[in-house]
């Protein structure tokens, strides 16, 4: 027997672009307007491929996580803010590996019980992680509040919200269910790869800019730059959820 | 900083550390772009090895992809540009001629059987009037498709519904508006299929239209 998977019925999409051409004249002629071509919407790109394929593909589901988390500049903001101010080798590795346990425990539980976040929303509260971690960086909640919020358990809290962004992605894709679980985990191994090449991109430019006596001075601007790009994620996010 | 420790000269990396990791960073770089990521997303794969990983099969789809859609594009914009032209006659000859024929919805069946090749695409669909029906059953003999069953015409296009990998599906096919409506199918297996479609209802002509 054959898996079997179906989708989409009835779904009404009515094309803009072909109703803008085929005005007028068309419309007179309307038994005519054959405008043939490939009329089934084709889905290019990750999402094409992904929707064009089933049953168990390990490595390219593996290649998609570690992409995605790659090219996410959402996710690679953050853990820029994290590793921050952390020199020893020992203290990466604790918040990257509390990072990378709430986003993996989202992730996965989000796209098996199928809970979609409006990506716009989950996408805003990612940008504002970029934000509190760069006030974070920046003391504001000591000067503020006069406490230290406990940065390892905002770190594993973020990280499920993070993992809440990558669930809401995946089922965008719209993955076969045939193979779902082996292609999430290959795509979840995927996504701490992808997290380790950046990380390692990133601490080595940290380092170089570490050794300048200058980085100190430029540490506070950094942060506020950081909390900048955090408030136009955000902005940019909101808008959209507006607009769309 | 307020909220962080300085550390001494000796915690940092030094200057030769650095440049190794930047040396072991860009060389790792090219190793990934060759065999992972230029197979993925361009089907460019000069080691083999993306061939191998199944990485070259994903690149090979999404280049499919692009291309299909860059004809959808361009036939899209061929259509408005010919329109007011040459073309005009022919539509409007065309139309007195075919209309009263695709007025029509009596009753006819047909049998269509056509093979696909791996990873290659068909399209059949049956010229109807908004409301007309159409009983179809389809099967693939050798292996299973890919299908989107959906409509298009007037400048409206609906899919009625989609499926992965399946060997065959029949029901009922309602046309949502005039226009043309049927199936695409893609063979996404590593062999040839044979597909066998069989339609009986009110439509004016059947045709394969990729």
């Amino acid at each position: 027997m054959h898996p079997t998977s179906r989708e989409g019925r009835f779904g009404v999409r009515a094309s803009l672009t072909r109703l803008v051409h085929s005005q007028g004249l068309a419309l007179l002629l309307l038994p005519l307007t054959v405008a043939t071509a490939f009329a089934h919407a084709v889905a290019e790109g990750d999402k094409g491929y992904i929707q064009e394929i089933t049953g168990v593909h390990l490595l390219p589901f593996v290649y998609l996580g570690a992409k995605h988390m790659v090219t996410g500049y959402d996710h690679i903001l953050f853990l820029l803010g994290v590793i921050f101010f952390l020199y020893k080798l020992k203290h990466i590795a604790i918040y990257v590996s509390l990072f990378a346990i709430g986003h993996s425990t989202t992730m996965l539980l989000g796209v098996y019980f199928n809970i979609g976040i409006n990506s716009y929303i989950i996408d805003a509260i990612i940008g504002f992680s970029v934000v509190y971690k760069a006030l974070d960086n920046l003391g504001a909640f000591q000067r503020w509040f006069g406490v230290q919020p406990d940065s390892k358990a905002a770190t594993l809290i973020f990280g499920f919200l993070h993992g809440f962004g990558l669930s809401t992605k995946i089922i965008e894709y719209d993955i076969s269910p045939d193979g779902l679980l082996p292609n999430l985990l290959a795509f979840n191994v995927g996504v701490e790869i992808g997290q380790l090449l950046a990380l390692a991109a990133i601490l080595i430019v940290m380092s170089y800019w570490r050794r300048t006596d200058s980085f100190f001075r430029h540490a506070y601007t950094a942060n506020v730059v950081m909390m900048t790009a955090g408030f136009v994620l955000i902005g940019y996010q909101i808008t959209g959820w507006f607009v769309a | 900083m307020y909220n962080s420790d300085i550390p001494s000269r000796a915690e940092l990396p030094t200057s030769r550390q650095l440049l190794r990791s930047t040396l072991i960073a860009i060389v790792a770089a090219l190793a990934i772009l060759i065999t992972i990521v230029l197979p993925a997303e361009y089907n460019i794969d000069p080691t083999g090895v993306g061939r191998v990983l199944g990485l070259a099969q994903m690149g090979e789809i999404k280049v499919q992809l692009a291309e299909e859609a860059e004809r959808d594009r361009q036939m899209d914009q061929n259509s408005t540009v010919l329109a007011p032209g040459s073309s005009l006659f022919g539509r409007v000859f065309a139309a007195l001629v075919v209309s009263p024929a695709s007025a029509q919805t009596a009753s006819r069946q047909d049998v269509t059987t056509l093979t696909l090749t791996p990873g290659q695409g068909a399209e059949i669909k049956l010229v109807m009037k908004a409301g007309a029906k159409a009983d179809y059953s389809w099967t693939v003999a050798g292996g299973v498709v890919n299908f989107d069953t959906h409509g298009d015409g007037g400048g409206k296009s609906i899919s009625y519904e989609k499926g992965r990998a399946v060997p065959g599906d029949d029901g009922v096919l309602e046309a949502a508006f005039d226009g043309n409506h049927g199936w695409f199918w893609r063979n996404r297996g590593s062999a040839d299929v044979t597909l066998t479609l069989k339609t009986s209802g009110a439509y004016a002509e059947i045709k394969r239209t990729d």
